[in-house]
């Protein structure tokens, strides 16, 4: 009972999954099927991937506001055939490349540069918008390669392959910070960089990791999100960075505070594949998603704010 | 440190009155004017709150919202107020978020400016309506030779210097962002921060006021950039995000410059898209040149 | 006569922490009353609550007999209660001037803040305490002892009935603090009650006419300054005989174990050269604020210095050491640091006792290591340390600050270290646990290894150390055997070094 009562406490996000389940169950039963919930879940990946990253810095007391850029630069560069159109591995490499370029230059600025991470963030988002337009110079790009298609539609046992990766990185980067001693100084950084300076943590080595897993993860969720649609996009982006902030705050998670873990985060994302699922039956337009999705983070920080002593 | 603006300020005027005959005209001028003016405006409500260690994301929220309130089509004695009103509660809940409920400013700001997008959506879905005519009349008119923008935009100046520079209040706000101890002289630490938050979001209203004169519309998308550009300007203008040292000179100079750069580009005929990049990068490049202590946020 | 001030029972707790046990105080008008005891007495957190920075959890508060309420400092100010607090808390952006008037500013008569008139008067406050600063002047350009300076004359510029001074003097040196008799008796004679805290007893004597000593957050007794004599008044603050406290001294003493050579800290500072062998604890004494700490902290990047060289055994590091990775270098090396701050520099208060102790051992075996499965490791030290908690998984938050203090201490002691430097070693703990953790810094030191340590209490330095180094302006200026040294001769030692007096800290 004491651990159940534990490990609810620890995040937000498991109640409010388990209350936005019943309501669902409640009111539309006929939903409550694996293979219609995967459409969901499936849905959210590139959010939950997203997440994994900006749950990370955010225990670093840093923040990724340029993931919209990432996502953006990456959908664009696939769509428009910049990295082929039949080799998985050219795609992948070529996408994580960028987004590890990006993650360095935030990490690198944020942690050895010292400059505010809301700023060089939101700056490296804008000049990433910037590039992809002045590329696409007003005309969308072209048609997303079918080959991810094809995978975002593989259901290997059932479950779509998207949820699959989403939970392996999610396992991965649990066993990152649970096994390695890299977790405690995550952790050390969060609670207090300067006492964690003095014990002996690298500290800037420390938020640079972050940054550059972050830019990583903002890669590999710019591949989902592409595989999900058939033609390139050159809008979208900037709610996803709303939604990843929300889902972390959702799942215990604030900056330098991390009671949440991996899971929270995780559980976080699937409260809104259920609040998206509910407001899309209950036919809810896109402004209320926005009014929710910012009262969410409002009232879980209230939350926080309030629960620190 | 706040010559940088200022130089760069000069230099740029100097360097396209040479590159382009367009530029010294005096109705590239007093265009250029109308552009700085809202820009200025946010940029200096933005000032106060990043003096008190804050960042207020939602101002260009707020900003679409004011148009869309005052294109609900609603008698002009009804809407403006409203907006105001409304401005001044986006304030006070950022600010008593942050200060009574402890959430971090960014992301009080960022949920404020969530809602508040979708309040406007709501409101407005696409650009369009009509604004009361006075708020046209006074933006684009002119008392004897001087345009409204320039006598407002001086108004402003001069209201925000006595503000930050001269009265009570902005002392106490330089002292609460000089460090946690404000509190132990006696000055009211929550309710000055709460204060420079309510200042802010009543400036981005007027800012919000004076674009919907300007346009004559109502309009979900205008405010967008405005969040980053006036951190931008403010940033320039040599004001320290980490708080505590700021000043009005230095946030006109900065905002000035931005929009004299966008104004020049336009005349040299830079695509949009790479006026974003260079916006970006000089964002980059100015917290570059802020040394702070801490890692992080 | 009615008292300016009384307080009744008051208590008062953080978290587990108790600060005070239900303590009351008088203060009589026109009198000097000394508010003397430990580190972590409760001294600070009374004077706190006076001046309405801190809310009591109990007790009653009553200013000329009529009982009040301060729930901030605003209300205290109000009711003519001025402090000088002992941590700095001058606003650095802000002139000296502002500094001064922040919080009760004259207005001219179109309500803005007169900047004339409030430079006028600090000029006059300035000149009263012979301070040649300008009231322009930004408070981030001053020295440690100016900035002392200007904290007075706030205080003396608030026109209260009552002042209450925390360690005013820390940083001034016997000319300076001459200076800030003269002003405190002729507030005297006019009539406020001051209230003044100091660790220099021998300026209690010089300045007070009443005494209440405080003990582990309860009062001690309340005493007229002719009724006592130092050595009295020291058992009173102790609660036993010193020689009780210490563990005895080393007898012998290895090969060098730390050595700085040459060390200058800024390009026109002298240089410093000091060693520390095997089996010895060696203290850095002198008036607050010059050097010590810089001398210290330079030895692992912690503040930045010129040039020189630290040996730790055989390696041999050549300062100044980079800020990122100067800590991380000594460490490697076998030498440790335990900071002052042990809230903000030292612990990391919302993880657990077990997280705090294997940070430093897990973080030098690099990040991509596999934790350590360290439980028996963890038992064994918290048994070794007798660190009273409720599970190695509890929140270090929820400990004692003895037993934090104990919980830092393990986490720097491991096989390794050789050469340990401490600043405040028992900051803020009980007596219990400095017993305890004297103990165990001198068993460190049996074993072989050496430290080097910086304290406020002077009575902790000559109690426990085996040499101290007497450093004035960013030198060392004096050596003593610390069976041979005494308060008055650390203070002379320093002061001979200082023919002018001027007092600027290095």
């Amino acid at each position: 009972m004491r651990t159940l009562r534990h490990w609810l406490g620890s995040a937000p996000s498991y109640a409010v999954f388990l209350v936005l389940l019943a309501v669902l169950a409640a009111t539309r039963p006929e939903m409550m099927k694996l293979n219609i919930l995967g459409i969901f879940f499936r849905q959210v990946v590139p959010l939950g991937i997203v997440v994994i990253g900006q749950l990370l810095v955010m225990r670093v007391r840093s923040i990724d506001l340029s993931l919209g850029g990432v996502i953006l630069l990456i959908n664009y560069l696939l769509s428009s055939g910049f990295f082929g159109q039949d080799h998985l591995l050219w795609m992948v490499t070529g996408s994580l490349a960028i987004g590890l370029g990006v993650g360095l230059v935030n990490g690198w600025l944020v942690a050895y540069r010292r400059a505010s991470a809301v700023v060089v963030t939101l700056a490296v988002g804008i000049v990433l918008i910037g590039i992809v337009e002045s590329l696409a110079n007003g005309r969308p790009p072209g048609d997303v390669p079918d080959l991810l298609g094809e995978l975002y539609n593989w259901r290997p046992g059932g479950i779509p392959a998207p949820v699959v990766l989403w939970v392996l990185l999610v396992t991965l980067m649990s066993l990152l910070l649970g096994r390695l001693v890299w977790g405690r100084q995550v952790d050390a950084v969060g609670a207090n960089p300067e006492a964690a300076h003095l014990a002996g943590v690298p500290v800037a080595r420390t938020v640079l990791g972050a940054h550059v897993l972050c830019g990583l993860m903002a890669a590999a969720g710019g591949l989902v999100q592409t595989a999900s649609i058939a033609v390139g996009s050159l809008k979208f982006g900037p709610e996803l960075v709303l939604n990843s902030i929300a889902a972390t705050i959702l799942g215990g998670v604030i900056f330098g505070r991390g009671t949440g873990g991996v899971w929270g985060p995780f559980f976080g994302v699937g409260c809104f594949a259920l609040l998206f699922t509910l407001m899309t039956t209950l036919g809810i337009d896109a402004p209320v998603k926005l009014i929710v999705q910012g009262a969410i983070i409002g009232l879980a920080a209230v939350v926080y704010g309030l629960r620190r002593p | 440190m706040w010559w940088i603006p200022v130089v760069a300020l000069l230099a740029a005027a100097v360097y396209l009155s040479l590159a382009t005959d367009r530029f010294a005209t005096e109705r590239n001028l007093t265009n250029l004017v109308a552009q700085a003016g809202p820009l200025l405006l946010v940029s200096l409500g933005q000032m106060l709150v990043v003096v008190i260690r804050g960042l207020d994301l939602s101002v260009g929220a707020v900003i679409s919202l004011t148009t869309a309130i005052v294109a609900l089509e609603l008698p002009a004695p009804v809407s403006l107020p409203l907006a105001l009103l409304a401005g001044a509660c986006v304030g006070l809940v950022n600010g008593t978020l942050t200060v009574r409920f402890r959430v971090h400013p960014i992301i009080a700001t960022l949920a404020m400016a969530g809602i508040l997008q979708g309040v406007t959506q709501l409101l407005r879905p696409v650009a369009g309506g009509r604004v009361p005519e006075v708020l046209g009349a006074v933006v684009n008119g002119s008392v004897g030779p001087v345009s409204t923008p320039i006598l407002l935009a001086l108004v402003a100046i001069g209201g925000m210097t006595l503000l930050l520079h001269r009265s009570r209040l902005g002392l106490h706000l330089f002292a609460v962002g000089g460090g946690e101890t404000a509190g132990s002289f006696g000055v009211a630490e929550g309710r000055t921060r709460i204060t420079a938050y309510v200042l802010c979001s009543v400036l981005a209203t007027l800012t919000g006021l004076f674009i919907a004169g300007r346009i004559g519309s109502g309009d979900p998308n205008i405010g967008g950039p405005f969040s980053v550009d006036s951190i931008t300007a403010v940033a320039l203008g040599g004001t320290q995000l980490a708080g505590g040292i700021g000043s009005v000179g230095g946030t006109v100079a900065g905002a000035a410059f931005l929009a004299l750069l966008s104004n020049g580009m336009n005349l040299l005929n830079v695509s949009a898209f790479v006026q974003t990049i260079l916006k970006g990068t000089i964002l980059l490049v100015v917290v570059l040149l802020q040394p702070r202590k801490n890692i992080g946020l | 006569m009615t008292a300016l001030v009384e307080l009744e029972d008051i208590g008062k707790s953080y978290g587990p922490t108790v600060a005070l046990r239900g303590v009351s105080f008088r203060l009589a008008p026109g009198t000097v009353h000394a508010l003397v005891g430990e580190n972590g007495a409760g001294k600070s957190t009374l004077m706190k609550i006076l001046s309405g920075v801190v809310t009591p959890d109990r007790g009653i508060l009553r200013l000329r007999g009529e009982r009040v309420v301060l729930p901030h400092p605003r209300a205290a100010l109000d009711r003519g209660i001025a402090t000088v607090f002992q941590e700095l808390s001058l606003l650095p952006n802000l002139t000296v001037a502002e500094n001064i008037f922040l919080g009760h500013e004259p207005r001219n008569r179109w309500g803005m803040v007169d900047r004339r008139v409030m430079e006028e008067r600090t000029a006059e406050l300035l000149a009263a305490l012979e301070l040649a600063v300008s009231p322009r002047c930004l408070v981030r350009q001053l020295s440690l002892a100016e900035r002392q300076f200007v904290e007075i004359a706030r205080g003396l510029g608030a026109d209260a009935q009552v002042l209450i001074l925390d360690e005013p003097s820390a940083a001034l040196n016997a000319a300076d603090v001459e200076k800030l008799f003269r002003q405190v008796r002729r507030l005297r004679e006019a009539g406020t009650g001051i209230i003044y805290i100091s660790h220099r007893l021998e300026e209690v004597f010089a300045l007070a006419d009443t005494v209440t000593v405080l003990k582990d957050g309860a009062e001690v007794g309340t005493y007229g300054t002719t009724d006592l004599d130092p050595d009295r008044l020291i058992a009173l603050m102790v609660g036993r005989d010193l020689v009780d406290l210490f563990p005895p001294r080393a007898t012998e003493t290895g090969e060098v174990a730390l050595a700085v050579e040459e060390l200058r800290l800024s390009e026109a500072a002298p240089t410093v050269s000091l060693s520390v062998r095997r089996g010895e604890i060696v203290g850095l004494a002198g008036l607050e604020g010059q050097g010590q700490r810089e001398i210290l902290r330079s030895l692992v990047g912690l503040v930045p210095c010129q040039s020189g060289r630290v040996r730790v055994g055989d390696a041999v590091l050549d300062l100044p050491l980079g800020a990122r990775e100067g800590i991380r270098a000594g460490y490697a090396r076998g030498m440790g640091m335990i900071p002052e701050d042990r809230k903000e520099e030292g612990l990391l208060l919302d993880l657990s006792v077990a997280g705090n102790l294997l940070l430093t051992s897990e973080s030098l075996r690099g990040a991509l290591a596999p934790r350590h499965k360290a439980r028996e490791e963890v038992a064994r030290q918290v048994e070794d340390l007798a660190i009273k908690t409720e599970s190695p998984e509890a929140p270090v938050a929820s400990l004692s600050g003895g037993n934090q203090q104990k919980v830092l201490l393990g986490r720097v002691l491991g096989p390794e270290l050789e050469v340990l430097l401490v600043e405040e070693p028992t900051r803020g703990v009980d007596v219990g646990a400095k017993v305890e953790i004297y103990q165990r810094l001198r068993e460190f030191a049996e074993a072989g290894g050496a430290v080097l340590l910086l304290s406020r209490e002077t009575l902790e330095l000559i109690g426990l150390c085996d040499r101290l180094l007497v450093v004035h302006g960013g030198r060392v200026v004096g050596k003593m055997r610390g069976e041979e040294a005494t308060d008055h001769a650390i203070l002379e030692a320093a002061l001979a070094a200082d023919p002018e007096a001027g007092g600027e800290a290095a």
